[in-house]
């Protein structure tokens, strides 16, 4: 249960955030920034997915994650940290070729790393874990 | 590895869901494992063995 409430305050936080970012001085905003706003709507449409999968286990008396969601959970990890690495050298490469700034390239580095994350996470749950 | 926790839930007329609460898991693991998509823990398998009051090997087995 702790892990839901956690789930859930962390995507506020970023709905939060990102509303202030928004409605902080911003007059119009960039076709760039409309892509990360898309992946940050993104990923608290993931993080407030898992909660309320979590919720609804909980309240049909089942337990919120078992042997399976935590060994998805365990794959998922593995792989999409594999992956970030080469999202990551993906965007040095770029980096020096379209002489993006610091902050963005750090932004576009998490933002693609959550959303690798979260489509390893549908694969995984998708064709499950045969481990053989 | 393959299983015939499907059948024997038909057996004893348990929906998947009581099933799963029986042995104490998702009613996903349980979609998962008659679809054949995951294998389950050791300590899963002889929960699983136990409800339906049958070996291991009668549910869990190698083609």
């Amino acid at each position: 249960m702790k892990k839901t409430v956690v789930l859930f305050i962390i995507a506020a936080l970023v709905l939060i955030t990102t509303g202030l970012w928004i409605f902080s001085g911003h007059s119009e905003i960039k076709p760039a920034e409309l892509i990360s706003l898309g992946v940050i709507a993104l990923v608290v449409v993931f993080a407030l997915f898992v909660g309320y999968k979590r919720l609804t286990s909980v309240k049909k008396g089942e337990p919120a994650e078992d042997e399976m969601s935590k060994k998805v959970m365990h794959k998922t990890s593995s792989m999409s940290y594999y992956i970030s690495l080469y999202w990551w050298l993906a965007l040095m490469y770029f980096s020096d070729k379209l002489k993006f700034e610091t902050h963005t390239i750090i932004g576009a580095g998490i933002l693609g790393m959550a959303v690798i994350f979260a489509v390893c996470w549908f694969v995984y749950n998708f064709i499950g874990d045969r481990n053989e | 590895m393959n299983n015939r926790i499907k059948e024997l839930r038909a057996r004893y007329n348990l929906t998947q869901e009581e099933l799963a609460k029986k042995v104490n898991v998702r009613r996903e693991t349980i979609v998962f494992l008659e679809k054949n998509k995951y294998n389950p823990s050791l300590k899963l398998a002889y929960d699983i063995s136990r409800v339906f009051e049958v070996k291991i090997e009668d549910v869990f087995y190698f083609d």
